[in-house]
């Protein structure tokens, strides 16, 4: 009986130790590639992530992950010429990224605090550009499969809380819609996780 | 619950960075230019343009009244086309003098109104309180007016070939941009440059 209970103590501490699910929420930054990159050149400081992870197994977990950048370039007044008529303007440039993922981690053989992990994300991102010129804006949405690797580590400070530092690169593949390029970026996160 | 509070705050904090856009009225000005690419310019000499620049027009049983703009905001205006035109090349002649070509410029406004209604529900009782009890809807009514410079160049040599006898336009610029109230005329002459600068075909020897 004794050794029963002991047993029941050992896996409810181990429980313990690797928890059940995982949250986290982050600031994100990001660098821009491919076309993004051609219509804004300049990072984005406007981001927000949110992920969840469960736990299938103490290195494995399931979960979701969803975020939202926005890339902005206020571009000074130029010429815009077509055939026969030019428009000259400032333009001011929006292009949001919401990707919905499904993501798998791999949580690295871990010390108490430090818990490197590795995460895939497979799903779609709503990408929506705005160019804004004058009192009018010319809207361009996609819906792009989306695969985003991710590299990562949460730092277990206290019992429930802890942070956490990653770097995602969202391939936001090619789709058939009104944005006809990839949609791709790096984006850089910080933020606290709970457990 | 920690969580939640943390994910509306975050999303608050996000929301109050979302970037602004234009920030002054002149960012919203634009300058669209066109032309009639069969059109040859390189070989006209003279041009004739009003002393007045309209800026609205009212006809009354068939007839016509046309309404000017002040003499403070149509002097520069005007001496800012002429001073563009000259640079081009042309010279100014008076409209009887038979001119190669006739730039006519107007002005106006246009003011677009809209209401919206912020209906709060939100009341103290309870359900089987029996009549529900409502704030009434605040109504606001709001505006925005534009302004359009226009500038059309046409060349009465060319009415003759048109069966309603009246020349086409050759090129056409249209300046716009949201009003401020601050009367602010360079914004208006420094379209007009801009309108020349983007058209250089118009150049003459």
């Amino acid at each position: 009986m004794k050794k029963i209970l002991i047993f029941i103590m050992l896996g409810l501490s181990a429980t313990q130790l690797w928890g059940q699910s995982n949250f986290s929420i982050t600031y994100a930054m990001g660098l821009p590639v491919g076309d993004v990159k051609d219509y804004i050149s300049q990072a984005s400081f406007r981001g927000i992530a949110a992920d969840y992870r469960y736990n299938i197994n103490p290195t494995m977990a399931l979960g979701v992950g969803f975020a939202w950048h926005t890339f902005y370039d206020e571009r000074p007044s130029d010429t815009y010429t077509i055939e026969n008529v030019s428009l000259t303007g400032k333009q001011f440039r929006y292009s949001n990224h919401v990707p919905m993922l499904a993501t798998a981690t791999y949580f690295m053989e871990a010390n108490e605090m430090f818990h490197p992990y590795a995460t895939v994300g497979i799903g779609v991102t709503y990408t929506r550009r705005n160019t804004d010129m004058n009192l009018y804006t010319l809207e361009q949405e996609a819906w792009n499969f989306t695969l985003q690797p991710e590299i990562g580590v949460q730092i277990h400070t206290a019992d429930l809380m802890g942070f956490v530092i990653s770097a995602k690169y969202l391939n936001g593949f090619q789709s058939g819609s009104e944005l006809h390029d990839p949609q791709s970026f790096f984006s850089l996160h910080v933020g606290f996780c709970f457990f | 619950m920690k969580t939640k509070l943390f994910v509306a705050a975050a999303s608050l904090v996000l929301a109050a960075c979302y970037p602004n856009g234009p920030e002054y009225a002149e960012d919203t000005d634009v300058v669209i230019t066109s032309f009639d690419e069969g059109y040859n310019f390189s070989d006209k000499q003279t041009f004739a343009m009003p002393d007045k620049i309209v800026v609205d027009v009212e006809i009354d049983e068939g007839d016509t009244t046309y309404e000017y703009m002040a003499d403070k905001f149509a002097t520069p205006i005007l001496e800012t086309i002429q001073g563009n035109m000259e640079e081009l090349g042309y010279n100014r002649v008076d409209v009887d003098e038979d001119p190669d070509l006739l730039l006519t410029p107007a002005g106006f406004t246009s003011t677009t109104y809209f209401y919206s209604y912020w209906y709060d529900w939100w009341y103290g009782g309870y359900w089987g309180w029996g009549w529900g009890w409502y704030y009434p809807p605040y109504y606001t009514v709001s505006s925005y007016t534009t302004g359009t410079m226009v500038m059309v160049l046409s060349d009465p040599n060319q009415a003759s070939d048109s069966p309603i006898n009246r020349s086409p336009t050759i090129w056409l610029s249209a300046a716009n941009g949201l009003l401020s109230g601050a009367y602010d005329i360079s914004r208006i002459t420094n379209s007009i440059d801009q309108s020349f600068e983007q058209s250089p075909y118009l150049k003459t020897n």
